[in-house]
């Protein structure tokens, strides 16, 4: 298990040089014209422009300014955006709020997903099961770009029972409504997924066993059906922080968060690679981490999982 | 390795996080302490030295913190504000008169130095100031820019400029300095109007022509108001009243410029009465706004002047009759009613009504929608195309109208027309120097500053910095310089009305909507002014 | 379409590979012909697939459904209410939402079921891999996994939509797909690996194994039949997420192009002005939903008739 454990962590080392280089890569080739790009329609003259690419190396080589990069990241100096602000600066405003929008997402998600597809699973073909089947289909065919508006509208504006903006320093009541905008993007497919292997454990073997030897429904359900079903559950989870962080890109936006997804999209619309490359590090660092707990709690989950 | 029940531990771990973080985030709900301030709605400002500020909400804030040298009157003519006088002979060279006993915010006097030393930095081509082309007109301008010798993707560096300073501006006293132009500019007064043009301390500066470090974001100015801490980057600025200002006095004592990263957020904000005003209200908002806000929903001119200009390395454009009859089958009456709930209004020139020497209908029929006559030019035209393509860029919301605008020809002149998004105007820019088939090209226009001169020069003129579509007419040229050089401001309008004409006549582009600043207030607050830059006027808001 | 995946990667095509190991005793029948006999009695079976092939007949004939011209717009109309040659009345530009909608099918279609089998596919592949072998294969793929997903879906898909787009004459069908087929495969290849490492362990794999049999039959015959469930599932939802994500990538002016027709750009055209005329947004979702239920539902059908552990 230790071992297992310090082999993944170096592992990790290598992905995220890997994930860096590679997003470097992306933004390099996304590179048309990033001084036009930041002064929209403006016109820009030309020494402005020459002056701008050399302060930010613009127009050195790919790896030269990969390796600008990379050694500035490794001494702890994220650089500076393309308007000139420290990026980490930026990244103590953004990162805690998503943080705490991402938690709030997940865990409503994941609550409200694993309850009703439990629900569901057992009662397959009931009224429960095809109402959330319904309505989990009409969250799903409405694009994030229209549902995080009409939840801003109907929830916040005509019913008033959230506020409808968060901003920089968000309470929790501020939060939820775009947290359940967020987290309605993940829970379609971890409630039809939850039900699915509910379904599929209470037709096992051991499901037979356990209620043969005079367990109790509950026990047999709450106990092993639930623990055997929530393994794709939890990998989901896990992969889900990445649906999630683009679903904030537009939610964070709508809802006025000045979080992570918000300065990806900046930084992406301004073609401003150390800021986009800066908040995918620390985001692949999250995935890596969430990614490895999850496997880990596989073997928790699933006794028969041994990692050596 | 794991307790009995581990996955019930992670969940319970996730809980408490999520419940710490909850609470923690409860602490910010600030109420005012003063209830004499107000809250305007901005976007996140790109910078906020005043040689670096070029869009909207930037220059709202500095409109708080800095005192220009002059100001706009209800007609867009120039009234001195801190300068005592400023004349010229010869509109050549400038003289401008401070007047006495100004002070910024941090108790150093506003003099002749303040100004030079701040309009240096601003020109100094490696500082890479976003505004910086304002100062061409100064006499030294070029020397204070550096030519890259082997072109920009060279190897080379660029050497240093020749020079630091401009040699057109002169100190003569403490509150009297002189500004030389290389040629004579009539509308010289007007163009100091600009955010470019403010003072900056000495503080602002670690060594000569250097900007001290955080100076950006705790900004001093000479204006009404001062930074209340610093800038909270993409949360909020907030400014107080200066004691003693010796300026006009603004009838509010504080304002928290609260920064929205999408207009529609801060719309909702509004109706919610989390926010006093919105200078913009964005077009999905439109059709409920006169709802939603009943008289406190206002409209005022801008300089805004939408337009789709022709391509002129596309063949099928360079024959006058087709870009006449492309414009004629538009209905822009139908559009800005319709599409734009009449927030803004058709355009029937190029030059806004903002500015002195606007004259109604210029364009004439070629600006009036006539599908008979625009089906009947198309049809004689030998090189017309068969498709039109129009491309905007889709992070602007110019979709619908773009639609729209293609449907319009299609009903008009029975050809086809797609309108094709590209996600920035950069990305529309690059596919126009490319020379890339785009079709007509979606721009827009707000001014810098109030004078005919600049709806024509950058647009049109030969060469000119937005004129994206190479339209090259020496006659306009000349029309628009010999009215840059007129002795009076009457006589330059006169030659810079007959450069219109020769565009209504040229059609290098398709002039569409002019636009209108559409916003709200809530209910807190009364005398609720936007200006033609879209700003809120500041001194004449109040809280009720 | 989701069935196909079964039907080609699945066990169906397994005992085609190797005859010889069927059952001798009685008339051989696969496993997908066991299947066939289960579906054929499935109410819910007979039901999803009609309305599958009423969407798709709507996709390949629009023709057939309406007369009216998809774009044919005058502004004069705008928002106008429904009639008898305007079902759904018209949207914002004045045309006809009926119309709009039945032509919206074809790119939509298109888009989320290419989109789908692409990341199917791939996910397949990479999931079966990483599950089944583990060690380094395992710790390769599964770390090129995380690169993926570490990368911003929004920069990648604007990067590679703009690599793909060069063509200014497609619509950009092309583009999308290939853009949301790449980006989209990762929670299923995980979904997989994580059901694979659990059916390998179980005993019947190991019986398998001793008995001799090879990796290939030991993934395709016992491991992928026991561990397809969640990741038809999340098939089927990303089918219907696929759809609504064109219109997200529409909205950023990096998905369809031009006056390509699509219910994902009619859904966020319409959103704007909700509180004035929510028809325009209802029906295209409606649409939506139900292909995407047709889809569930026939995914859930079919998982079901090829679940060895039903019979």
């Amino acid at each position: 298990m230790f071992r297992y454990i310090v082999r993944r962590l170096l592992q990790m080392v290598l992905t995220f040089f890997g994930a860096t280089f590679f997003v470097y890569a992306l933004m390099f080739a996304n590179q048309d014209d990033p001084i036009q790009a930041l002064a929209g329609e403006r016109p820009i003259t030309e020494s402005v422009r020459q002056a701008l690419t050399e302060r930010y190396h613009l127009d050195d080589p790919f790896l030269l300014q990969y390796w600008y990069y990379m050694k500035g990241m490794l001494t702890g100096d994220f650089g500076t955006s393309l308007t000139g602000r420290k990026i980490s600066d930026m990244m103590e405003v953004a990162w805690p709020v998503t943080i705490k929008l991402g938690l709030i997402a997940i865990v409503i998600a994941a609550a409200v997903a694993v309850t009703s597809g439990v629900i569901a699973g057992i009662r397959r073909g009931s009224i429960f099961d095809n109402v959330t089947l319904v309505i989990t289909l009409i969250i799903l065919s409405l694009p994030i770009v229209v549902l995080a508006p009409l939840a801003q509208l109907i929830f916040g504006i005509k019913l008033g029972w959230f506020p409808p903006t968060a901003g920089a320093t968000p309470t929790f009541w501020a939060l939820l409504l775009p947290a359940l905008v967020l987290g309605s993007l993940v829970i379609a497919t971890e409630l039809r997924v939850t039900r699915s292997s509910v379904a599929e454990n209470l037709r096992s073997d051991y499901v037979r066993t356990a209620r043969a030897k005079g367990l109790s429904r509950k026990r047999v359900i709450g106990v092993h059906v639930l623990r055997n079903s929530l393994i794709p559950v939890v990998t989901l989870i896990g992969v889900d922080i990445g649906g999630l962080m683009s679903g904030a890109i537009v939610t964070e936006r709508i809802f006025n968060v000045p979080g992570v997804g918000f300065n990806l999209f900046r930084g992406i619309r301004t073609e401003d690679g150390p800021l986009v490359v800066g908040f995918v590090s620390i985001l692949v660092i999250v995935f890596l981490v969430v990614n490895l707990l999850v496997d880990l709690l596989y073997a928790a989950l699933d006794p028969r999982i041994r990692y050596e | 390795m794991f307790g009995n029940r581990p996955w019930k531990m992670a969940v319970g771990a996730t809980a408490i996080a999520l419940l710490a973080s909850g609470c923690s985030g409860g602490g910010s709900d600030d109420t005012d302490a003063s209830s004499n301030s107000v809250i305007i709605g901005i976007s996140e400002p790109q910078h906020l030295i005043p040689s670096n500020t070029t869009e909207t909400s930037g220059a709202q804030v500095l409109a708080a913190l800095f005192y220009p040298l002059v100001d706009f009157d209800d007609q867009n003519k120039p009234e001195l504000v801190a300068a005592e006088s400023i004349s010229s002979d010869d509109n050549k060279v400038w003289t401008v008169k401070l007047k006495p006993g100004f002070t910024f915010s941090n108790g150093e006097a506003v003099t002749s130095d303040s100004y030079i030393q701040a309009w240096n930095y601003g020109a100094y081509g490696p500082n890479g100031q976003g505004a910086s082309y304002f100062f061409e007109r100064i006499e030294g301008y070029a020397d204070l820019q550096s030519v890259d010798p082997d072109g920009e993707d060279g190897p080379q560096k660029a050497p240093e400029p020749k020079a630091k300073s401009l040699t057109g501006l002169k100190k003569v006293d403490d509150t009297t300095f002189t500004v030389s132009l290389t040629a004579p500019f009539t509308g010289w007064e007007s163009v100091m109007g600009y955010s470019a043009f403010y003072p900056l301390p000495n503080a602002a500066f670690s060594a000569p022509g250097v900007i001290a470090d955080g100076f950006e974001d705790a900004i001093v100015g000479n204006g009404p108001f001062k930074m209340k801490g610093t800038w909270q980057h993409d949360s909020q600025i907030e400014v107080e009243k200066v004691d003693g200002f010796k300026g006009t006095v603004p009838k509010i004592d504080g304002i928290n410029f609260k920064i929205y990263q999408d207009q529609k957020a801060e719309y909702a904000d509004l109706t919610a009465g989390n926010l006093d005003v919105q200078s913009s209200i964005p077009i999905e908002s439109l059709a409920a706004a006169p709802g939603d806000l009943g008289d406190r929903f206002q409209k005022s001119p801008s300089s805004s002047f939408q337009f789709v200009g022709f391509p002129t390395f596309q063949k099928e454009f360079q024959d006058v009759n087709v870009r006449r009859a492309l414009s004629m089958a538009i209905n822009r009456q139908e559009m800005t009613d319709q599409i734009f709930l009449g927030s803004q209004s058709p355009a029937t020139g190029f030059v806004s009504p903002a500015v002195a020497g606007y004259r109604d209908n210029v364009c004439g029929e070629n600006c009036t929608y006539n599908a008979a006559e625009a089906k009947a030019l198309w049809a004689a035209a030998p090189t017309a195309p068969k498709k039109i393509q129009i491309t905007y860029n889709a992070d602007g919301g110019h979709k619908a109208w773009v639609d729209a605008m293609c449907n319009q020809i299609k009903q008009s002149l029975a050809i086809e027309c797609t309108g094709v998004g590209e996600p920035k105007f950069a990305d529309l820019l690059t596919k126009v120097e490319k020379k890339s088939p785009v079709g007509l090209i979606r721009l827009g226009w707000v001014m810098d500053y109030p004078l005919m001169e600049n709806y024509l020069g950058p647009l049109y003129g030969t060469g000119g910095s937005s004129n994206y579509y190479g339209y090259s007419n020496k006659k306009f040229d000349d029309l628009v310089a010999e009215g840059s050089k007129a002795a009076t401001p009457e006589e330059a309008i006169t030659k810079w009305q007959a450069a219109e004409d020769i565009l209504a006549t040229d059609m290098p582009v398709i002039p569409l909507r002019f636009g209108q600043n559409v916003y709200g207030f809530s209910e807190k607050v009364s005398n609720v002014k936007v200006d033609t830059q879209t700003r809120v006027d500041l001194y004449n808001i109040e809280v009720k | 379409m989701s069935e196909s995946i079964t039907a080609a990667a699945g066990p169906s095509g397994a005992p085609m590979m190797e005859p010889k190991h069927a059952d001798k005793r009685d008339k051989p029948r696969s496993l997908a012909g066991d299947a066939w006999v289960d579906l054929r009695r499935n109410k819910i079976f007979w039901f999803a697939a009609t309305l599958v092939v009423l969407i798709l007949a709507m996709a390949v004939f629009p023709k057939l459904f309406t007369s009216a011209d998809p774009r044919d717009c005058i502004l004069a109309r705008q928002h106008g209410g429904a009639s008898g040659s305007a079902l759904f009345g018209y949207d914002f530009q004045g045309c006809d939402v009926y119309a709009r909608t039945i032509y919206g099918a074809r790119a939509s279609i298109e888009v989320g079921v290419l989109a789908t089998l692409l990341s199917g596919i791939i996910g397949l592949l990479f999931g079966l891999a990483t599950g089944y072998f583990g060690g380094w294969i395992d710790a390769v793929l599964s770390r090129f996994i995380d690169i993926i997903l570490g990368i911003p879906f929004l920069l990648a898909a604007i990067v590679l939509a703009k690599r793909f787009s060069s063509d200014s004459n497609s619509n950009g069908v092309v583009a999308v797909t290939i853009t949301l087929g790449i980006l989209g495969w990762t929670t299923a290849a995980r979904i997989m690996r994580s059901s694979v490492i659990s059916a390998k362990n179980q005993d019947y794999v190991a019986a398998a194994r001793m008995l001799g049999a090879g990796p290939g039959r030991l993934m395709l015959r016992h491991i992928l039949p026991n561990s397809i469930a969640s990741f038809i599932v999340v098939l089927t939802i990303l089918l219907g997420a696929n759809i609504a994500s064109e219109a997200t990538l529409s909205f950023l002016g990096i998905g369809l192009k031009g006056d390509a027709i699509s219910w994902g750009i009619a859904i966020s055209d319409a959103g704007s002005y909700v509180r004035v005329a929510p028809a325009p947004l209802i029906w295209p979702s409606v649409f939506l939903a139900a292909t995407v239920l047709a889809f569930i539902m026939l995914g859930d059908a079919v998982r079901d008739a090829f679940d060895p552990k039903l019979r």
